[in-house]
């Protein structure tokens, strides 16, 4: 399903001519099933996020291969990446990252329209996902009109509108309470079972961790041990 | 993304910005209506220009220049090139041609031609026909205005000192014999300059009338008298000329310069045109330049517009291009949108151009005549500004290029948009 091999990357930060280097990501080696739930935890600046951020193909990793359904996706253009994306990831941010200028259903709805599907097609899925996640009687609202729990809702449903197969969530539950960030993650166990998504987890509360099949530890951008099908 | 759904997307955002966005369409629309008026009034005074060659003279004619008369050996070659249609003699009187008809008298200028060359010519008969005898004559459209008698004289001297205290002139039109002039005879006296005396007066029937000018100001009581009137008194004298009637306008430059090149001195109004045409071409290019420096000051508006709202919606980008939205669907939807303000902009620059067009035209023959002291100039055909398709055509495609042209960088900056920093601006 995804397969991570001897992945490096290297920040250069500082001003010019004092510029220092920064290894996030030191020979990352994973394996991943179809249908897992894996938590990635680590403090912060362990580089987990980074390592989310280029399976996402949100940047370029320095070296090493990541192979998503037999495809190799670590050397992808932008124009690849963003084409891969939609079809293939779904996304769930801590700040859930709704545009606060369209409607529930019209956040849930970008990712078909991206796809170019048509408005009757569109309507019927958004109509299906929101029911799923109870929110559908707040179609026409705007998102700075709903709570926190409601919104995360919202971002899960706009991640699983194409129906992508692997969904990658950072921090999911960071700006929720206690008893909603349980709420969330009984629905992601409750989608992982239902329709066999892939969820890779990004998150530092071991509660949150605590719902994956597997949890991946990263420490200084070396995974140090855990579950990781080392290859 | 469906092309319907890209439109939706784009309106959306312009209406989220109604006011910023109304302001820059405002001033695509200033800028693009500046240059469609100013070039307007290059286009008018050329048409005015125009307008007052075309009815000067009939513009398939050419000028055959020369005291003499044609010979038949020039008057065959010339009738023997291509789309001459037709070669007229005319032969104007010396001195004036004195009238006489019941207590009435009046002065006109004579002029004989060929009625069989003339009948070949689009008639310009108000009413009758042409003279085949020699009694038989076509007065101008003025003629029985000019046939006064002494109570008329009374009159006209009387009204034309009234009107010279208001400052004014009259020009005598409401006198003159009323009746239908048509058919009626009337007593002629030719003027021989060598003797300087009138000949014994002749009879001559009124057998038709000439149209009226296309000049108001203008009064013809000329008289057109048939060729066989010289058989009648060959000692009158008259000064000889020529015309060649082409059959359309097209072909008068090449008859001009066939006959040219066999040395006739030929001379048509067309070659005034051409010229004239040359000469606004480049006046308008001149003005057209000039109004396009207003459009790129507008266009600096729209930059800004744009670079504002990739600025505002950076976080936005980011979202978009995290779930799936390719660099060019995000630079396309902004391209749209400028797109969109240009053309908002050029339409409206068109409908506020023509209202101003018309205004112009309605208003300033009144402002000009006032300034000048003139008297009323609304009965002329004056345009100050014409807007001919062309223009629009040009102009909005100026306005829209200049408008993709500015959206078109702060467009790719929106695709240079990293996701991970978007992601991480405050909402």
């Amino acid at each position: 399903m995804i397969t991570v091999q001897s992945l490096q990357h290297t920040f250069i930060i500082g001003k010019k001519g004092q510029e220092k280097k920064v290894e996030v990501l030191k020979d990352i080696n994973f394996r991943i099933e179809q249908g897992e739930i894996v938590a990635i935890v680590g403090k912060s600046g362990s580089g987990k996020s980074t390592l989310l951020q280029t399976i996402a193909g949100f940047m370029k990793p320095d070296s090493g291969s990541i192979i998503v359904n037999n495809t190799e996706i670590a050397g992808f253009t932008e124009k690849q990446s963003t084409a891969f994306r939609l079809d293939h990831f779904g996304f769930i941010f801590q700040n859930f990252q709704l545009l606060s200028s369209q409607t529930v259903f019209e956040n849930v709805e970008l990712p078909l329209k991206l796809k170019g599907i048509s408005p009757a097609i569109r309507k019927k899925k958004v109509s299906e996902i929101l029911t799923k996640v109870e929110l559908a009687g707040v179609a026409d609202h705007y998102p700075n009109e709903l709570s926190g729990g409601q919104q995360q809702r919202v971002s899960i449903a706009r991640a699983m509108i194409t129906n992508p197969p692997i969904i990658l969530a950072d921090e999911p539950t960071g700006s929720l309470d206690s008893q909603t960030e349980k709420e969330i993650l009984t629905l992601i166990q409750q989608l992982n079972e239902q329709d066999n998504i892939t969820f890779i987890i990004i998150t530092h509360d071991e509660e949150v961790a605590s719902i994956a099949d597997r949890k991946f530890r990263m420490a200084d951008g070396v995974l140090v041990g855990g579950m990781a099908h080392v290859i | 993304m469906l092309f319907k759904d890209q439109l939706q997307f784009v309106f959306q955002h312009m209406k989220k910005n109604k006011l910023r966005v109304t302001m820059t369409i405002l001033a695509a629309m200033i800028g693009c209506s500046f240059l469609i008026v100013l070039a307007s009034v290059g286009f008018g005074i050329q048409e005015t220009l125009r307008n007052d060659i075309l009815s000067q003279e009939e513009i398939t004619k050419i000028e055959l220049y020369g005291d003499e008369t044609l010979s038949e050996k020039d008057r065959e070659y010339i009738e023997s090139v291509d789309h001459v249609n037709v070669v007229l003699n005319k032969a104007e009187l010396d001195g004036i041609v004195s009238t006489s008809f019941e207590d009435r008298k009046g002065e006109s200028t004579g002029v004989i031609y060929n009625t069989s060359e003339l009948k070949q010519l689009p008639s310009n008969l108000n009413e009758g026909r042409l003279p085949e005898q020699a009694n038989e004559i076509v007065v101008g459209y003025h003629f029985a205005q000019s046939l006064l008698n002494e109570e008329d004289r009374a009159i006209i001297e009387k009204k034309s000192k009234e009107a010279e205290e208001q400052g004014s002139y009259y020009d005598g039109s409401e006198e003159g014999y009323k009746g239908d002039i048509l058919n009626k005879e009337v007593n002629l006296q030719f003027y021989n300059a060598e003797t300087e005396a009138y000949t014994e007066p002749s009879t001559f029937k009124i057998v038709g009338i000439l149209k009226k000018p296309s000049y108001d100001w203008y009064v013809d009581s000329s008289i057109q008298f048939s060729d066989a009137l010289l058989d009648k008194f060959p000692n009158l004298v008259t000064y000889p000329s020529t015309f060649i009637y082409v059959d359309s306008v097209e072909n008068v430059m090449p008859v001009l310069e066939t006959l040219k090149d066999q040395n006739y001195q030929v001379y048509s109004q067309i070659e005034q045109l051409e010229e004239m045409d040359l000469f606004f071409l480049i006046f308008k290019i001149g003005l057209i330049f000039i109004g396009t420096i207003a459009i790129l000051i507008a266009s600096i508006g729209i930059f800004n517009t744009m670079t504002m709202a990739v600025t505002e919606r950076t976080r936005e980008i980011g979202v978009l291009k995290a779930i799936g939205a390719s660099p060019n669907l995000i630079q396309r939807l902004f391209l749209m949108e400028s797109t969109f303000i240009g053309l908002l902009g050029t339409v409206l620059a068109v409908i506020v151009s023509y209202v101003i067009s018309f205004a112009a035209n309605a208003i300033l023959p009144y402002v000009v005549s006032f300034a000048l002291s003139e008297e009323d100039l609304s009965n002329y055909e004056l345009t100050f500004s014409l807007i001919p398709i062309s223009l629009v055509l040009v102009a909005g495609s100026i306005s829209l290029l200049v408008a993709i042209i500015s959206g078109w960088r702060p467009a790719r900056n929106a695709t240079k948009i990293e996701v991970i920093q978007a992601l991480r601006q405050e909402l």
